[in-house]
This record gives structure tokens, sequence and C-alpha cells, in this order.
């Protein structure tokens, strides 16, 4: 309340603090921070979004939720311990997701200064487009670990949060996960898929049994086993009732369906199960001999070896000690009884028609989890890890401190004071560090403000990219939720081919549907179309020019390049046999130097000076970058969006809007008389009408 | 034998509430920092903006116990930061008004209030502590705890937040450490694949000697081989050397209530001190009362030393940090020996 005591603040300061009316965006770690400093700094007129629930986890940085808060609603809790900081603030608390469709332009128009304190890269890419188009000052932040960042997002003067691009989450090839793991984490990776397989949905590409189709592989043991496994068939060789069943083996889901019910046909039993995963399976990739030539061979092992009396109902001891790194037998022990739990939790929701989803903080699940990898790793000779640390990498989990989200939140809201006063040069973005650089400095401010990249596929004027993609194996769902929803962040995306009226896609339900399944192909989106993609909700505007190719097996299946460059085919760089650590060194400081961070660092700058771990919340697979030239995305480290060649003229909405309201503005000055259509016309134009012709208003009007 | 199973169980079901309460913090400093942390004792005296947040951190993070040390009442400026006093402690001890908030934000650590003068309390007193931080004092009084903390091998911290501006200084006698060096190894490649490498970290234990407080004091921030740096960093020193003048002068702090006489006394502490600095007439325009986001940044920065310290994880800082508002710039220097 600095600004409600006269003499506290200088005096400018003191009246915009007064007056301003703020949104926070978060009520996590650097939220409940920001929180805090507002209403203790005098702001009387605050609103805070969040969508998520207290948990236990929370509770050592997240200051303002105590034991008995678990569970309720961060938003509104946050609103209530605030306000006994300050009972004269006015907070309005909103349990829900930013992203939701009643939080358009209009609602971030409200705000002189918006506060992000977010964990996902969607929400922030979502919030970022909001600002961008409501023209509100945004102060961005995220913390992971020792590591803060803080950074204003303003239209026209800096860069915004997509105009760097951020480093993709780490995939695997499918034959390393299901056929040659060589990491803890492509076990684990494994075994969640393994938990989708008998729990969960089912997940396109989760296989996890053998895969004869790997090149690496050359050709298959014996033709009828590959036949078999060919299509996934868990099961490996002949002597299993099920196979016989197996209508479809080209088909996934037929499979997956079959080994689950298979798994449910043995009545969930520890030891069958266990040995088709761990003992027939492997056994089946030795076949495979090839895959074992440059390689240290699987070995199998099996249940009765491990666990000959069977297992016993307690729980044993060695499954609560979290931090030890379970035997191999101690693993059958934990995966017995978690298969017991988990078996029957999933009957019971199968009952109601639904499956289990993973969750990091499901004990059994974890557990099931934990378990399974680790025997795998055992099997293939890679080290094993505790419950713990299997936990980290199979949650994404981000550490997190109290000190950093204070230092962070401090900082945020100093340079919210700065976006007050429109002091916008004193906004430069700023870095926490665990270790002060040659300038003895570990809050480290940016040299200078960094502008906007003027081919930012987001804040461009006109923004535009090149989609790389195999028209012949992409069907128009994949386009939608892969490409337009996973990788270039739109909500609810309507697609038009250019020049045309036809709509391939739009975000009214049942308006398209039939094109779901139809390949791109066959909806004559071939190499050289050009897409014109909306989101109405975010509105943004995006023309998409595809280019055609034919990907490999294993290959992405699509590429956002927007770089005309890298559409030549690159010829292979000489091979160097680089040893010097110096070469490393600065290889991995680039790479750190572009990692975007789920809940860490927002943004990736060019100047981001040290030791950002890698992380991401969503899903899984992270950890570090790959090398591997078959990753399923390629990094796109060079992902710089280049203004494409405009073959069409196209019409974006804003700009319709602009010029509507333009003819309303003039209509209404010069034609006073025109009482009653003028001023219905002063309205603010919904967005319907934007598909009126608007010279035809005008003559209405008239 | 039942009563003594029942309590072997609770003990480990306590464990595993800690390990789920820390959970995040473990993942990053490990569970022999968190160990270290649960046997902490720490002092913190002066419980205005800059105690509080210190406070709050050090409770999130696990210690042992906090012993909150004021004689000072809550006054209305306080509710620019001091989030731990409620509104209707106005007047009331401001250690024993913080006491409530201070105990909900972590049951596992013990939290006491001590109201005695600071001027008598003895080598006795602070050989309880493995961390003394000291808040709003003399620096006379500095230099006396900070002898007597030399003498028992006690941690010995003194910070302080003037309006946005704040910093601390660190008297960590002899400190030894472990601190992680990234190395890189190159991992057996898969033929006709690249090099690649790995990542990995050695811990190697290192030592350091840190200056007393009264280094700080000798300090000459006009002499010549100083003003190269002073160029680089901004004025930050200068001006605690002035506030911290106004203080010995004054008996007082600044105050919001003679808002436009005080920086007339600041400029004329400016002009005896330094007058030809960089200090400019702006920055002492943020000099009240203690401004809620700087005090938490400083605050912030202060408890991670603090852990540091315990978990002897990491290079402390060393050992004069300076936050500047203007730019949100955070740095060290290293003052004396």
């Amino acid at each position: 309340m600095a600004a409600a005591i006269d003499g506290v603040l200088p005096g400018t300061l003191q009246e915009l603090v007064k007056k301003s009316k703020v949104l926070v965006v978060g009520a996590g770690g650097i939220g409940c921070e920001v929180l805090k400093n507002l209403v203790l700094s005098g702001f009387h007129d605050i609103e805070i979004i969040d969508l998520d629930t207290i948990d236990l986890s929370n509770l050592n940085r997240q200051f303002l939720f105590h034991r008995e808060h678990v569970g309720k609603s961060k938003a509104r809790v946050a609103r209530e311990s605030a306000l006994s900081f300050n009972p004269d603030a006015k907070i309005i608390a909103h349990h829900d997701s930013v992203t939701a469709s009643q939080y358009g332009v209009s609602f971030f128009q409200k705000f002189d200064v918006i506060l992000s304190a977010l964990d996902n890269r969607a929400a922030r890419n979502h919030v970022n487009r909001m600002c961008l188009n409501a023209d509100v000052p945004l102060i961005e932040s995220g913390t992971s670990g020792y590591n803060g960042q803080v950074e204003l997002i303003k239209r026209g003067l800096t860069q915004c949060y997509e105009c760097t691009p951020k480093e993709k989450q780490r995939t695997f090839p499918g034959c390393t996960i299901r056929n040659t793991p060589s990491e803890p984490i492509h076990c684990i990776v494994w075994a969640k898929h393994l938990f989708n397989q008998l729990f969960g949905e089912s997940v396109d590409d989760e296989d996890i049994s053998p895969d004869a189709a790997d090149p690496d592989a050359q050709g298959p043991p014996q033709q009828g086993d590959a036949d078999a496994a060919a299509g996934g068939d868990g099961d490996g060789d002949a002597k299993k009732p099920t196979e016989a069943e197996e209508e479809d083996a080209t088909n996934g889901n037929v499979v997956r369906i079959n080994t689950r019910q298979w798994a449910k046909d043995c009545d969930y039993d520890a030891g069958q199960l266990f040995n088709k995963f761990f003992d027939e399976d492997i056994n089946y990739l030795l076949k495979m001999s090839h895959l074992w030539t440059s390689r240290k061979p699987p070995v199998p092992v099996s249940w009765d070896t491990l666990v000959p009396e069977g297992t016993t109902d307690v729980q044993p001891e060695f499954a609560r000690q979290h931090h030890k790194v379970w035997t191999v037998e101690e693993c059958a022990h934990v995966f017995a009884n978690a298969l017991k739990e988990l078996a029957a939790a999933f009957l019971k929701q199968e009952a109601e028609g639904e499956t289990l989803s993973w969750d990091k903080d499901d004990q059994p699940a974890m557990d099931f989890v934990a378990a399974c990898a680790n025997v795998r790793s055992y099997i293939f000779n890679i080290e094993r890890k505790s419950r713990f640390e299997i936990k980290s990498m199979a949650g994404n989990i981000i550490p997190a401190i109290a000190t950093t989200n204070a230092i962070t939140a401090g900082i945020s809201v100093l340079r919210a004071f700065n976006v007050l006063q429109a002091k916008w040069e004193q906004c430069k973005a700023v870095y926490a560090r665990l270790r002060p650089n040659a300038r003895g400095q570990f809050l480290v401010p940016d040299a200078s403000l960094a502008g906007p990249n003027p081919k930012c596929y987001v804040c461009a004027l006109d923004p535009a990219i090149t989609l790389r993609i195999d028209t012949k194996r992409v069907h128009m769902k994949e386009l939608r939720d892969d490409v337009l929803i996973k990788t270039l962040n739109m909500l609810h995306p309507d697609v038009n081919m250019m020049g045309t009226a036809t709509i391939l896609l739009s975000s009214e339900e049942d308006e398209t549907t039939e094109n779901d399944s139809k390949l791109l192909h066959e909806l004559n989106v071939v190499d050289g179309t050009i897409l014109s993609c909306d989101d109405f909700h975010q509105n943004y505007n995006l023309s998409i020019i595809i280019s055609h190719f034919n990907a490999e097996r294993d290959d992405p299946l699509f590429e956002v390049v927007a770089d005309a460059k890298q559409l030549q085919p690159t010829k292979e760089q000489p091979k160097k046999e680089i040893a010097e650590e110096e070469t490393v060194k600065a290889k991995e400081e680039r790479k750190r130097s572009t990692n975007g961070a789920d809940d860490g660092p927002s943004t990736s700058k060019r100047s981001r000076p040290t030791e950002i771990e890698d992380d991401d919340d969503d899903d899984c697979l992270v950890i570090e970058e790959d090398n591997d030239e078959d990753v399923m995305i390629v990094a796109t480290d060079s992902l710089s969006v280049e203004s494409t060649p405009k073959t069409a003229i196209k019409r974006k909405p804003s700009e319709a809007m602009e010029e509507e309201e333009d003819i309303t503005e003039i209509l209404d000055s010069s034609d006073e008389e025109a009482a009653g259509p003028t001023k219905c016309k002063r309205s603010k134009i919904e967005p319907s009408d934007l598909k009126i012709d608007p010279l035809m208003e005008v003559i209405n009007i008239d | 034998m039942g009563v003594e199973v029942d309590n072997k169980e609770t003990a480990v079901e306590l464990t595993e509430a800690e390990t789920e309460l820390y959970d995040r913090q473990i993942r990053l400093w490990g569970l022999e920092s968190q160990k270290r942390l649960r046997t902490a004792k720490i002092l913190i005296s002066g419980l205005n903006g800059l105690g509080a947040e210190v406070t709050k951190n050090i409770i999130l993070s696990g210690v042992n116990s906090v012993t909150l040390h004021d004689i000072q009442v809550v006054t209305e400026e306080d509710f620019c930061s001091q989030f731990l006093a409620a509104r209707e402690s106005l007047g009331k001890n401001r250690a024993k008004a913080s006491l409530e908030r201070a105990r909900a934000l972590n049951p596992m650590v013990d939290i006491s209030a001590d109201t005695q003068p600071l001027e008598e309390k003895t080598a006795e007193f602070f050989a309880t502590f493995d961390v003394v931080l000291i808040i709003g004092q003399s620096n006379n009084e500095l230099l006396r705890i900070d002898a007597i903390c030399q003498e028992l091998g006690v941690k010995f911290f003194a910070g302080d937040v003037w309006g946005m501006f704040g910093f601390y200084f660190a008297s960590l006698q002899r400190h030894s450490y472990v601190e992680d060096v990234v190395k890189f190894k190159e991992v057996e490649a898969k033929p006709n694949q690249k090099a690649k490498f790995e990542k990995y970290a050695v811990p190697v234990q290192r030592e350091v000697n840190y200056p007393a407080y009264s280094a700080w004091i000798d300090f000459d921030a006009n002499a010549a081989g100083y003003q190269r740096q002073l160029k680089k960093d901004g004025p930050g020193v200068i001006l605690l050397g002035v506030l911290q003048k106004f203080r010995t002068a004054h008996k007082r702090d600044p105050s919001y209530k003679s808002r436009e006489a005080d920086i007339g006394l600041l400029k004329a502490i400016r002009a005896e001190l330094a007058p030809k600095s960089a200090l400019s007439d702006n920055s002492l325009e943020v000099l009240f009362s203690q401004i809620s986001p700087a005090v938490a940044v400083v605050g912030g920065v202060v408890a991670q030393e603090i852990i540091k310290v315990v978990t002897r994880m990491e290079a402390p800082h060393r050992n004069l940090f300076i936050f500047d508002p203007d730019t949100c710039a955070g740095y060290v220097q290293v003052i004396g020996g």
C-alpha cells in the first residue's frame, strides 16, 4: 500500500499505481509473489487468473497457500491471502484457463499492463498474441531452478514471445524406443508407452513391441514372424492365442486393443505379463540379429528367476525408498504390486467407458513406470535410476525454489512501474543467474531492448511461413492438430485455400468433419498451394505456403521451414572429429541459448548467459538435445521466418476491421443529422459483420 | 512393542511428507542439502519488509529454526512491504506480530520471537545460531556483532533496503563449499554417426576467506583505483555510503514524512562524500520506506545466500551486493581481502 501513503513513492508513480488496472496471469510460484508485491505497492485494481488447484509440492514456494488449501483454486486462495496483506485492494480471481474464449481481446484491453507468470509455452504463446492484439504491454517472466527471466513485450517496440524460435520437445525415433534403447530416457518413454498400451488412452506411435521394420535390422529374421511383428504385434511369436484374432495387423489400433485385451484375458497375471515384455519380446528382438552386430545385445529376464515365490500383498520396504536404485528383483516386486493396483483401477474406469491417464503423482502409475523402465534398462545394460530420478524425467519436473521466484517477481513488478511511467528504454530484459558474470552481475539486464523480428510469423505485419510437408501422408486432421495447433500454437484454426472460397477446415463443429480423414493432396493441397489460416479468437492470420516432399520412413512428416534456403538439399558437411572441449562448450552454449523453457525462463534470447536447464512440462521427452539424425521432429534452431513471395493479395480481418471503423468514423463526423442509424453503426463492429462488404454498409447508412 | 512400531511408522510418514513438500527444491540442490537445511538455526534481526521477505524464504526452505528479533513496533509504513504483520498489529512488537503468519508458512520449522535490545545480546546469544542476519543497525553495532561472530565462527550477514535500493554484506570467515564443475566427455558413437558429447558435473570442494565487516568501513570509494569500476557498475556503492552516513548522522533513515527535507539532507551528504559522483537526483527520489518488489529482490538474494552457506553448496557471492533499482542489475563487489 505504498501508494496509499503520501511521500513514499515519487508523486507521479504514486498516482499511476493507484489508478492502474493490472492483470496477473498465473497464480503459481511467480504469480503469488507478483500479487503480494502489487497489493503492498498499493495497486487497487487487480485481476488474477489461474486454472490450477493447489498441490502439496507447491507449498515450498507458493507462499500464499498453506496445507489446508491443498486441492483448492490457486487464483481464489491467492486472492484471499493477498487481501489480508492489503484489505483495501480490489482483486478479482478467475479460476479459469486464460485461453478460454471469454477472455478475448476486449478483456485484455481493460488493463494498463499485464504480468504473466505462466508455466507452459502454449499459454504463453496465447497471452503473447492477445496482448499484441490488444496492444497492452506484457511483462513476461519465468523461472527454472536458479534461473529467472523478465522481459517486456510491447507491440512494435520489442520482440514478441514468438519472435525467436523455441526449441522443440525432444522426441525419439520409434525404433530406438522399441528396439534399441541406449539411454535411461528411452526406457522411461517405453515404460510410459507400455502404461498407455495397457491402461491408457491409445495414442498413435506408442508401440512398445519389437519393430521388425526397423531399417537397422536390414530385413527381418523370418518372413512369417516379421509380418506379425511389423504391425506392432506385441506377442512376437506364434504361440499367443490372440494373434490369430488379429484381423488387421497393419493397423496399430487393432493390435493395441488386442494387447490390452490379452493382458485382461491373462487376468493381469504379473508373471505372464512380465515374461511377455521382458523375456519373449526381448528374445524376438535378439532374432533381429543385424541390430546386434554393432550393439551389445539385450539379455532377457524371466519372472521365475527373479521372483521364485511370487509376490506378496504387502508393499515391501524398498518400494517406498524413492532415492534408492532398485535391484531388478525389487523392480519385479514393484511391478507386480503396481500392476495389481492399476488393473483394478483400470477395470473400474473401463466399466464407465474411461481409461487411466498417466500421472507422475499417482503412486502405482509412477511405480509401474519406474519398475518397467529399470527392468528394461537392466536388460539393455543401461544405467538404472532411482524412482525419484525417473519421476523427474518421466514427469518433466522443473526444479523450483522460493528465492528465484521472489527475485523474478520483484523485477517483474519493478518493470511494471517503468511501463506505467512509459519509461520504455528502462525495460530491458533481466536474467537471474546462480553465478555472477565477468562483471560481477548475477541479476543481469540486457544491454538494449530487443526489437521485433520483422520476419516473425506472429507479430510481423503480414505473417507467412513455408511448410515442408508430405501431402500424401498427412491428413487434414493432423494438419490441424500437429501443425496448426501444436506447432503453430493456434487454438481454433480455420483454413481456406488462398484465392478460392474453399473452406478446408472450419473451427465450427462438424462443418468440415468429412475432411478430417482426407489426405492433403486429396483436398488439392499440393506443392505450391497457399493456405490462409485464421484463428479468430487470437485475431491471427497466417499464410502457409505448402512445399511437398516425400518423407522417408521415420522422417518427420512436416517441418516449418520458412527459410527458403532450407529447401535446398543440404550438402553433407565434412565430418570433423571434434574433441576440443572448447568447441563443444561453445556448442553447448549455443544450444542452451535457444532453449525455450516451459515454466522456465520464458524466451530464448540470443544473449541468455548461462546454464539454462532444458525443461518442458508438456507430456514427455525432453532432457537434452539429441544429435540423432532420425529424430521425429527436427529441432528448428534455424527457424527464422522469411517473408514469402506473395502470389495472391489477401485481406486480413484486422485490416478489414480498421477500414470499416474508419468508414464509420467518417460518417459519424460528416453526417451529424443521420441520427439513428449512425449511432447504431458507432457500436463496435462485430466479427461477423466483417463478412459483409463494407461498401454495402456505407450505402445503407447514406 | 506395538507402540514402538507405531512410532516408527509415524516417523517414516513424516519423512515422506517432508520429501513431498520439498520435492521441487530437492530436485535442485539434492537430499544432502535438504538435510543440512533441516539442522540450521537462523537469526533474523530487524523485522521490516526486508526481514519479512528473508524470513519467508528461509522458512519455506525448511531450516530447523528461525528466531525473529526486533524491539521496534509495527508502523503504518510497514504495510508497504512487511506482509507478516497483520493490519491489526499496528503498534505491537514487530517480531511478535510476525509470528503467526511466519508459522503458517511451514509448520515444520520452529519459529520464535525475541524482543530484548540487540545491544544487550552477547556472544552467548549469537553462539546459538549458524547464520545471523542483522537489518537496520548502525555501523558500530554491525561491527560489534560481526566481531563476535568472527570469534564464534558464526556466519554474519548485514543487509538493508531503502525504498527500492538495497545491499547486503557477507562476513563468512573461512567458508568451504562444494561446487559442480561442468565437463564434457565423448560418448561412444554408433558407426556412421557424429561424435556425441555428454555433459557431466564433477563436484569440487573449495574454500574461501571472507574479510570482516570492517573491510567495508575502511573502503574508500573515492580511491583512484576504484573509479573505473565505479563507472562500470554505477554509483550504487556511493549511494550506500551516503545512506549509511545519513543513518549515523541523524540516528534514523530518510523518512517519507519529511521527504523533501530529507532529500536535501541526502544531497548535502552526497556533496560531502562524493562531490563529483554520478549519483543522480532521481535516485534519491526512491529511497523512502521499503518498496515491496525491490525488497522481494534483495530478500530473495539474501535468503539464497543463507541457503548456500547452510548447505555448503555453490560459492556464496563475495562479499558486497548492490541492487540498482534503475536498471534492475544486481552485482557483487569484492571489498577488502
